[in-house]
């Protein structure tokens, strides 16, 4: 029984520690595989400058797409939040856009949508901190885009964070108001302190307590002393003290703050800005991975419906984007922790009208990193988007789902 | 108060069973007395606030954490009805035990020295936090109110009633005082609103998005603007839900095993 209990408490600290190895990274890891590769596709995100002072912006741009293939175990997404995913409030949020319209709080969303974002933030504490986009969809969790570290370096001056208010008054919300919450919620406090002392110091439990339980519950008995008028009186005095101190509160409050806004809500749903026509469809034709070398292969059949050669350029699956260029090319799609070399054969633009098997090639350690691989999962799918590039600007995103097979099964974690 | 019987209506008996329960309290005991009373009151301390703030985070969770989510609708009524289960439980216990209209006044006392110690470690020094954006409320004045009402009228019927509809509307009203600063409209995003919703988009929180805040949304019934009257009124009702809960925790759950342990010896 004891070596029982033993084992399964150190299985149990175990379990905490892996976990808490996963949450270094914001636990993106913990997410299950299919959570992330099916449900929205990040690209083309760019976090700059990464070397910053406090008070100093940073820019996150880039694009998500919420994927056709959402799996049916969640809710289908509706209303999302677009937001940074930092370790707290290391930044503060100063602007943010998405499809060019200003955006202040949650949209509306939907699948096959398509999201530019453009947030600035300025650096508040001092820190490297690994910075990411992220869409928090309702009924699913936080989904979170490539990350890249950020040095926010010490200021002279400390941080401020000013806003004006409609009055014309410029106010920095790092300390506005706390003041008066503290010595207004002190004051009361201290009434309550002496109510309490002066019934626990001058008052024995002990005596009343044999003497209570000989009396009925209503009954204070003033003629035994439990509950005299001098108490009585006294605590009137201090209860009248704390509806005094209510009073003189309101009309201070009222005088001085005589417009009081609710809280405001605003949600739309922002245009999406998928490429109004499809060049090309892609089907899915079986996927493999191997973990030594952590290469996944992709087999499509592509179709060319347009009516001009098209070029597969990238494929981008859940926070990671892969490029059918040169290391320049590569360097362009995004952090580099997120990004690598795409393998397309063959790699000669598709003629309009043809009909192609394209196997897509990639590796990287981030398919381990960040367990976007599903070795040991109830839904043994991948999803992603592949970028086309046709003439006169034109492009596609089109989404595919393969099923997949690992070289190898995952073991199971425990026996 | 029926019940307190005047020295007219009393029998020779019972005026002698007084005279001899009033030595019983002023009888003196050699150790255990005030060694007892300290001990008593300061380890309770962290009993009382544990299960105070533990009751209120189950409840009330973000609606105590952020300036944002304090609404109009939604604020009056889920604070009112969380904080005032475990006062109502220590009233009672503290009540038919000692005399002592303490119960409410003890916990949020101790509440109000939990809360702020969380809020200045772990959200403000910790997570950084300004702490003008996730303070406390306070419940100390309105306990003092709840305390008040029943040691004048000595019954737990009329401290609910009276009592839960004062709960709601002094813990609204002390904690809206200084909310109002934060209710002031700006500009930010190119949107009208309020200090404390530009603290709740400034201050990232990724795991705490937008939609998951339960605020006044309006709607059609607008009660000329004024909706958090309405709310008081049902916030004062479902305050009288919470003070009967917390009776049942004092009178059943809290005081059973003493009982039983008394019942043994
Ligand atoms: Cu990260």
């Amino acid at each position: 029984m004891r070596l029982r209990f033993a084992a399964g408490l150190t299985a149990a600290v175990l379990i905490i520690l892996c976990g808490a190895r996963g949450a270094w990274a914001h636990g993106e890891a913990a997410d299950e595989p299919f959570l992330k590769d099916l449900t929205v596709a990040f690209f083309n995100v760019h976090i700059s400058p990464t070397v910053i002072k406090v008070g100093d912006p940073v820019t996150i741009t880039g694009s998500l797409k919420i994927l056709e293939t959402w799996p049916y175990t969640l809710d289908p997404p509706a209303t999302a939040y677009i937001t940074p995913v930092v370790p707290g409030p290391v930044f503060v949020l100063a602007d943010r856009t998405v499809n060019g319209e200003p955006d202040m709080g949650s949209i509306f969303v939907e699948k096959g949508g398509v999201y530019n974002f453009n947030m600035v933030m300025r650096g508040r504490n001092p820190g490297r901190w690994h910075v990411h986009p992220g869409i928090a969809i309702q009924g699913t969790g936080t989904l979170i885009g490539p990350g890249e570290w950020v040095t926010v370096e010490p200021s002279a001056t400390p941080f401020r964070f000013d806003v004006s208010l409609l009055d014309g008054q410029k106010v920095n919300l790092e300390h506005y108001g706390g003041a008066f919450v503290w010595w207004w919620s002190l004051a009361g406090f201290i009434i309550g302190v002496i109510w309490m002392l002066y019934w626990t110091v001058p008052k024995r439990t002990v005596t009343r307590l044999a003497v209570t339980i000989q009396l009925p519950i209503n009954d204070d008995a003033p003629d035994i002393g439990l509950i005299t008028p001098r108490d009585h009186f006294w605590m009137s005095v201090l209860a009248g003290i704390t509806v005094a101190m209510m009073v003189g509160g309101w009309v201070y409050m009222a005088a001085k703050f005589p417009v009081r806004l609710p809280q405001q809500t605003d949600r739309f749903e922002p245009v999406s800005a998928a490429p109004g026509v499809n060049l090309a469809t892609v089907r899915g034709t079986g996927a493999t991975y191997d973990e030594k070398t952590s290469t996944l292969i992709l087999n499509t059949q592509i179709k060319n419906i347009s009516d001009m050669p098209l070029t597969l350029t990238e494929y981008s699956m859940a926070m990671t984007t892969f490029v059918n260029g040169d290391a320049a090319a590569i360097a362009q799609a995004g952090p580099a922790d997120y990004t690598g070399k795409l393998d397309v054969e063959p790699n000669t633009p598709i003629a309009p009208g043809e009909t192609r098997a394209v196997k897509l090639t990639m590796s990287g350690d981030v398919f381990n990193d960040e367990r976007l691989i599903p070795l040991h999962d109830p839904q043994q799918l991948i999803a992603g988007l592949v970028h086309f590039q046709g003439e006169r600007r034109k492009y596609d995103l089109v989404t595919v789902k393969s099923v997949l097979i690992p070289t190898e099964f995952q073991p199971q974690y425990l026996p | 108060m029926a019940s307190t019987p005047s020295a007219l209506t009393m029998s020779a008996a019972e005026r002698q069973r007084r005279l001899e329960l009033r030595d019983l309290l002023n009888a003196k005991y050699k150790y255990i007395d005030r060694t007892w009373d300290v001990v008593f009151w300061v380890t309770a301390i962290f009993i009382v606030a544990g299960a105070a703030d533990i009751t209120k985070l189950l409840f009330a969770g973000d609606w105590d954490f952020w300036t944002d989510w304090k609404d109009a609708q939604w604020w009056p009524v889920i604070t009112a009805f969380a904080t005032i289960i475990i006062p109502s439980a220590l009233q009672w216990i503290q009540w038919v035990a000692w005399r002592f209209p303490t119960g409410a006044t003890y916990t949020c006392v101790c509440l109000f020295l939990a809360s702020w110690i969380g809020r200045y470690f772990q959200w403000h020094v910790a997570e950084t936090y300004p702490l003008n954006f996730v303070w406390p409320i306070s419940t100390v004045p309105a306990a003092i109110i709840l305390d008040w009402l029943l040691m004048k009228t000595r019954s737990f019927v009329l401290t609910s009633l009276i009592g839960g509809a004062t709960w709601a509307f002094m813990v609204w009203a002390f904690n809206y005082i200084p909310l109002a600063p934060f209710l002031q409209p700006a500009v930010f995003m190119h949107h009208v609103m309020t200090v404390s919703d530009v603290q709740g988009i400034g201050y990232i929180r990724s795991q705490t998005p937008e939609y998951m805040r339960h605020i006044e949304r309006g709607a059609l019934r607008s009660f000329l603007g004024e909706t958090q009257y309405v709310s008081l009124v049902f916030g004062g009702t479902m305050a009288v839900i919470g003070y009967w809960i917390g009776q049942f925790i004092g009178r059943y759950l809290a005081v059973w095993p003493i009982g039983r342990f008394i019942k043994t010896i």
